[in-house]
């Protein structure tokens, strides 16, 4: 592989050195050589299924109900045993958004820049689906696990859920300030420039969320048309376009970059990846 | 050439063992575990009379969850030796530690915030109590991850002499099923899936122990091979 490709892939940096050239790796028993980078990439539409099961039908978490629903309409929401089958289904699926972020991160890793990008990243993947994921949705299982709780407790439990997930940029601008930047310094051109513009965009837009802290009625709370709506009507669409291209930088990427063709002379320490 | 650096990460896992079998002897609170079927009357009841114990056990948690730490990122750095196209299976196995780690470390603020003042309203002890229990399980999702990418990156593994032997990738998908019906324990209070059932708390945890250990020497057996072979930084 050239130079130009990778910044920082010590172990296969031999330019010059052709696929073809020297001797090859074990011949893998797999054909599509990129099968590891698919497997996880079509982890991803499970896990948005999944997720979507999990938000919408299941526990009609979302579209958001109002910051202020009376009590007697929080306490029914709370209890309903649905919210508990949405808990099962987010605790077995939540390590698949790992999954698919790990799929950003791989594109990342053949971006022109440094590796500081994809590690910030890492970070805020990590901290995402706890914060913004299970926590949320655990506060409303809690409230069907024991229906017996004080409606008071409920009603916490309830701001709770919704201001973590709604609330919850920091982590995602983190991450997508760092894929959207990656883009824009990019040279490689993995992906076009203007999804480069459309992820800053996207998360310039996931701010607004900040007042939902605040705003308990009007546009700006939870359910509200700029603080919610119009981040999703932004947000749904981008994430769509996001993972095809990405599927298509995985198609483009070309063989020579794959540690599992080249040829072992091309890695001096038999190292395979580096992070 | 040495593998020092690589050793010294690898041994603390012994050390959470040690750490793991002190809190099992030494503060039995969750032997047997209470049943979700407590009120929370019974429950704050319960925090009152083994105070001591439960405190030692959050303490512990504490350290055994961060001593785990290494032997997982000992595991990620030997998946990145493995050739595969990417490192995106490396990838998702580090965040996928990541948020299990968090998971577990909110488990054990529940519990710890619970017994720091076991005198509050028995709805608020009952409240951190299942919210611990809540968060005590999910990493059950994250060790499914993590165990599925490792098998994964070991079957695609294009080294003519691979990292992992093979059977660690069928040992691996093995330890990912037996976690599965720990996740179904929020829909029961009672029965083998419960919180405290067979199913969702004796076998899980006997599975994780078990699997900690073999990989523990598996990763020994790797550290010394690559040193052999190629030679490592430290």
């Amino acid at each position: 592989m050239s130079d130009s490709v990778s910044v920082d892939a010590p172990g296969i940096k031999a330019p010059g050195i052709k696929a073809s050239s020297g001797v090859r790796q074990g011949e893998p028993w797999y054909k599509n050589k990129k099968l590891d980078q698919y497997l996880c990439f079509w982890s991803v539409p499970i896990f948005y299924t999944l997720f979507g099961l999990v938000f919408v039908p299941l526990s009609w978490m979302m579209p958001p109900r109002s910051p202020d629903s009376s009590m007697a309409e929080i306490v029914a929401f709370m209890q309903s045993e649905n919210l508990l089958f949405a808990c099962v289904i987010l605790i077995l699926s939540v390590g698949l958004a790992a999954v698919g972020n790990a799929v950003y991160m791989t594109q990342m890793r053949r971006m022109t820049v440094s590796p500081a990008f994809r590690f910030a990243f890492m970070a805020g993947s990590i901290t995402g689906p706890v914060v913004g994921c299970l926590f949320p949705m655990f506060c409303f299982g809690l409230g069907a696990f024991r229906p017996d709780y004080d409606p008071e407790i409920l009603a916490m439990l309830y701001d709770f859920g919704y201001l973590s997930f709604i609330g919850c940029l920091g982590c995602f601008c983190l991450m997508w300030s760092m894929l959207g930047l990656s883009i824009l310094l990019d040279k490689n051109n993995i992906l076009p420039k203007w999804l480069g513009y459309y992820t800053v965009w996207q998360f310039v837009t996931e701010l607004f969320a900040a007042t939902v802290w605040i705003a308990k009625t009007g546009p700006f709370a939870w359910d509200g048309l700029l603080a919610f709506w119009f981040n999703m009507v932004l947000y749904v669409p981008w994430q769509i376009i996001v993972y095809f291209y990405i599927y298509k930088a995985i198609q483009n990427q070309p063989e020579h970059e794959l540690p599992n063709v080249l040829p072992v002379k091309a890695q001096p320490m038999l190292q395979g990846n580096a992070l | 050439m040495n593998n020092k650096g690589q050793l010294l990460l690898l041994w603390t896992t012994p050390v959470a063992g040690i750490l793991f079998l002190i809190a099992y002897f030494m503060f039995p609170a969750f032997a047997p575990p209470m049943s979700p079927t407590m009120t929370p009357e019974q429950v704050a009841a319960f925090f009152k009379e083994h105070e001591a114990s439960i405190r030692g056990v959050i303490i512990y948690g504490n350290l055994i969850g961060a001593a785990l730490v290494p032997l997982f990122a000992m595991i990620a750095v030997q998946m990145l030796r493995v050739i595969n196209s990417s490192p995106v299976f490396a990838y998702s196995y580090i965040i996928a530690t990541g948020v299990g780690l968090t998971a577990f470390i909110l488990a054990d603020f529940a519990w710890g915030v619970a017994i720091f003042r076991p005198d509050r309203d028995p709805q608020l002890i009952s409240l951190l109590n299942d919210m611990a229990w809540f968060f005590f399980i999910a990493p059950a999702g994250c060790i499914i991850v993590q165990n599925l990418c490792l098998a994964g990156s070991i079957y695609l593994d294009a080294r003519p002499q691979p990292v992992f032997p093979r059977w660690v990738a069928h040992f691996n998908i093995l330890t990912a099923v037996l976690m599965v019906p720990a996740a179904f324990s929020v829909l029961h209070k009672t029965g083998p899936l419960a919180f405290d059932g067979s199913l969702s708390f004796t076998l899980r945890l006997l599975t994780y122990v078990m699997y900690v250990a073999v990989m523990f020497f598996v990763l020994l057996g790797i550290v010394n091979r690559e040193v052999e072979n190629e030679g490592v930084a430290a």
